[in-house]
């Protein structure tokens, strides 16, 4: 390297960070309207675009078996009509106020909710509370509803992403328990569903003093209580039926390989992993920074291996989805067909690898540092910030878990992680789902001994299904 | 309401790279973002999927950093980061806790300056393997996964440079060389064929400083080739049709329209007819389709806009089970005829424009997307300051000015028609048109 290189002078030195300006999570204030309704409002100076979410708190988890999918349903129905607006007459209303409205159910919460500019918050809160009070749940709208995530269902076969997703859950929980099934919902149950149904999935939504209204963004000059007392105020805590608590049923006591057939693939889509924990697992930090190593960044081990090394993927991960009650743990890559068995076998090293030995100093760095340094740019916008303080509600967790993160994330050892890893990664009762040509992968697939290999074949898709 | 201005200087160094800045200091987060002018537009015959391929070898490592440590140096700082190759350009961007904007440029200009140092025979064949699989993951592996390939076949000649997709084909991608890689840095990566911008929490004359110091030694190419393609008609000329059997469920139509190069304010009037026709529950298409007929599964129609020819304005209805293409087609095309008869409801354009609005404030609260807008208008327009007129253009749109448009771009002999059907054994010999 030459030193009289005017680029070499200019870029030999890597440059050192300068002195960080202090974040700190936006102050939340949380009070509750007469009827126990908390609402929680965020003020954020020069964030003219104002979120409002209601976070109902509950969500498909609390539904029976048998009408799986009511609530993702029940929740798209609520922008469907109310008892004095259509459908059409509730967008146009919102669409002239610049608004859209919002309304979904996850497993663990049904969040509906609006954006708007601040000068129309008012008008804009008066629609959310007309669907939140006065759903009307029309037949006909229903049935559509219904026939298209019916429809939607048929797509989800030929969607190898979708496709493994549903063989993984079905797999790793037992059959009847709640997430062994997608949120909304399988063809079985949601052929059944109709507008009785979902009035009453509806009307499990829960208990309005568990429930949070949550207004972020500029609020100066905005009497936000003013607002919404009369349009929330006489909602009562200690309302709504109490829904029994969930049995979420582990199904696997052995590794369980299970070969989805899709003739010609040119990719298999691999899952593999097992029941996994709740968000409020206490070792919750250790837990993040573990799997940010193991398959979060993108530099983690996965992606290092299968991805920069081998050239197997795209991109290859792994990670909890943390919900109230165990979610599911698992590790991802689509991979060449041809590359199926290496690249299984190179993953289910790296997971046991992780179980082996404390990670490097190098790797828990670049893991609590990206954790840490990444929070303030999760929430430059109102939005992420209310779905922050979202989960805050539907999880139960303590109001300043936001001010904890980046302690408790920069307190986690490389021993904490060992112990994590091994507490909670099960090699031996994995379940390992591939969705690929079973004719090219199949025999590579039974010799390679990872567990007995049982293929499942579709049903061609049909399009004269009704 | 108002959708704030977006203040911001624009330079350039002496080796012509353009930088612009703007100031924001609401949170401690800054966005880096550069536009290098060169796309999968300008990819030679038999080099396809060439640009991006180059975009993921830009991680691979330049002088003084190693194969994947860009991306560790970033997320290890704090910040996100990525690349994306489009037909009329590839960028390059990261967002980083302010502190740290010093490391964001440094490994910008690293790559910018000194790329070829790094460059192996590995690398290469290593992210040739990863494009070939985003490629399959992507396209290959998904349900109507051909669409736009073959979109943009029928819509563009042969030879013209926006016939082939962006990713390419998979005998192009292995017969890229290091040699072809080496050529194609040296002749678009340099600071005068780039834009670089800087949005967010940022004091002007530091980051100027250090721009000057990390940027300032590279030199320009001198000779960046001009890139004039044949100039095509706006529109087709005529209808194309093409039946694509497919492993899907449910048929599909896509349809898709050569429309006006961006910027021209026929394209804005273009965008409204979008948000009329699909966008949103109150939209002509979705109602008639999906919920008052009860005919298709879904409905969108949306612009692509481009800077060197025609642009497309597209769209697909995917059709239920208990209907058929042919209707589907007909309410379709009805619906595409009447936008260009009778003028739009004033009802109908203050909610498209509202919505539109509200979109703009709600992409503008990012300091990437801000970033990523000063860079694209510069690139495409040569004027940074369209981030500040875009809202009026779309505000000045008129309902005749949508029929116009509608009536002069959204016609049969303008349109190109892709039918996705399930394939089994009676359709696998289905024609193609």
């Amino acid at each position: 390297m030459n030193l009289s290189d005017p680029v070499e002078d200019a870029l030999g030195a890597r440059p050192v960070p300068g002195t960080p300006r202090p974040f700190t999570f936006p102050v939340a204030a949380r009070g509750r309207l007469s009827g126990g309704l908390p609402l929680v409002t965020v003020d954020l100076p020069g964030r003219p675009l104002v979120s409002a979410s209601l976070y109902l708190p509950n969500g498909a988890v609390d539904e029976p078996a048998d009408e799986g999918g009511a609530t993702v349903l029940a929740a798209r129905a609520l922008t469907e009509g109310t008892r004095n607006r259509d459908a059409v007459a509730l967008t146009e209303a919102a669409e002239r106020l610049g608004a859209s409205l919002r309304a979904e159910a996850g497993w663990d919460s049904t969040v509906v909710g609006v954006d708007v500019p601040a000068e129309r918050l008012g008008p804009a809160l008066e629609l959310l509370s007309e669907i939140v009070r006065e759903p009307a749940f029309p037949e006909r709208e229903v049935e559509r509803l219904r026939d298209q995530r019916l429809n939607d269902l048929l797509q989800a076969r030929v969607d190898p992403a979708r496709r493994a997703e549903e063989a993984f859950i079905e797999t790793i929980y037992s059959t009847g328990t709640p997430y062994a099934r997608v949120a909304g919902g399988r063809r079985e149950t949601v052929e059944t569903l109709d507008a009785r149904i979902l009035r009453r999935a509806y009307g499990r939504l829960g208990d309005p003093g568990r429930a949070a209204l949550i207004v972020g963004g500029d609020l100066r000059g905005i009497d936000v209580v003013a607002l919404v007392a009369p349009l929330f105020g006489d909602l009562a805590a200690g309302g709504g039926s109490v829904a029994a608590q969930p049995v979420i049923g582990d199904g696997l006591d052995r590794t369980r390989v299970r070969l989805v057939h899709r003739p010609g693939a040119v990719q298999s889509e691999l899952r593999v992993g097992h029941v996994g924990l709740p968000r409020r697992t206490p070792d919750y930090h250790a837990v993040t920074v573990m799997a940010m190593i193991l398959g979060g960044l993108f530099n983690s081990r996965l992606n290092m291996k299968l991805r920069e090394e081998k050239g197997y993927t795209y991109g290859a991960g792994a990670g909890f989805d943390f919900r109230r009650f165990a979610g599911p743990f698992s590790a991802r890559a689509a991979v060449n067909t041809d590359a199926t068995v290496p690249a299984l076998i190179d993953l289910l090293a790296e997971l046991s690898r992780i179980r082996e030995s404390v990670p490097t100093d190098a790797e828990m760095r670049a893991a609590r540092d990206y954790l840490v340094g990444v929070f303030p740019l999760r929430f430059e916008t109102p939005g992420p910030i209310v779905g922050a303080l979202g989960g805050i509600v539907t999880f139960g967790l303590p109001d300043d878990e936001l001010d904890r993160y980046r302690p408790a994330i920069d307190a986690v050892t490389a021993a904490d992680v060992l112990a994590a890893a091994r507490a909670h990664l099960h090699l031996e009762r994995l379940a390992v789902v591939v969705v690929g040509d079973a004719d090219a992968v199949g025999s590579d697939l039974e010799k390679a001994g990872i567990g007995d290999v049982e293929v499942v074949r579709d049903e061609e898709p049909l399009s004269d299904e009704t | 309401m108002t959708v704030p201005t977006v203040s911001y200087t624009d330079e350039r160094l002496p080796n012509g790279l353009r930088l612009v800045i703007s100031e924001d200091h609401l949170v401690p987060v800054v966005a880096v973002n550069i536009w290098y002018d060169v796309g999968s537009k300008h990819e030679q015959p038999g080099k396809t999927g060439f640009a991006h391929l180059f975009e993921h070898v830009m991680f691979q490592g330049s002088r003084h950093v190693a194969k994947a440590e860009h991306i560790a140096l970033v997320q290890a700082a704090g910040g996100s980061m990525n690349g994306t190759t489009w037909l009329d350009r590839t960028n390059y961007f990261e967002t980083m806790p302010s502190h740290q904007l010093e490391l964001a440029l440094w490994l910008e200009a690293d790559r910018m300056g000194t790329l070829l140092e790094a460059l192996s025979q590995e690398n290469l064949d290593n992210q040739r393997a990863v494009v070939k699989n985003e490629k399959r993951s992507s396209y290959d592996n998904q349900p109507y996964g051909t669409w736009q390939e073959k979109l943009l076949g029928h819509i563009y000649p042969e030879g013209h440079p926006y016939h082939h997709p962006t990713i390419g084909s998979m005998e192009d991608l292995d017969a890229a060389s290091l040699e072809d890689v080496a050529a194609f840095f040296r002749t678009y990566y340099a600071p005068n064929n780039a834009v670089l911008s800087i949005v967010g929490d940022v004091d002007p004359g530091q980051a100027r400083a250090w721009v000057e110091r990390y940027f300032g030694p590279l030199a320009p190419n001198p000779a960046i080739p001009a890139f004039n393609p044949e100039p095509l008609p706006l529109t087709l000329g005529g209808e194309r049709r093409e039946t694509v059997p497919d492993r899907v469920p449910l048929p599909r139509i896509y349809v898709g329209f050569r429309a006006p190069t961006i910027g021209d304010p026929r394209l804005y009037a273009l965008e409204i007819a979008a948000q009329v026709l699909t966008g949103g529950k109150g939209s002509r298409l979705h109602r008639r389709l999906v919920r008052d007929e009860q005919i298709a599964q879904d409905v969108a129609m949306f612009g692509l806009g481009f800077s060197s020819g025609p642009s497309v304005f597209m769209g697909w209805a995917t059709v239920r089970p208990d209907s058929t293409i042919e209707v589907v087609e007909a309410a379709l095309f009805d619906e595409l005829a009447r936008i260009g008869k009778e003028p739009i409801s004033d009802d109908e354009l203050g909610r498209a424009k509202a919505l539109i609005e509200t979109d703009e404030l709600a992409a503008l609260q990012r300091v990437s997307e801000r970033a990523d807008r000063l860079s694209m208008y510069a690139t495409l327009l040569d004027d940074p300051d369209e981030i500040n007129r875009q809202l009026e253009r779309y505000l000045a749109v008129t309902s005749e000015d949508v029929r116009a448009a509608c009536a002069e771009f959204l016609v049969a002999a303008n349109r190109v028609v892709l039918t996705y059907v399930p394939a089994d054994a009676g359709t696998q010999t289905a024609e193609a048109a």
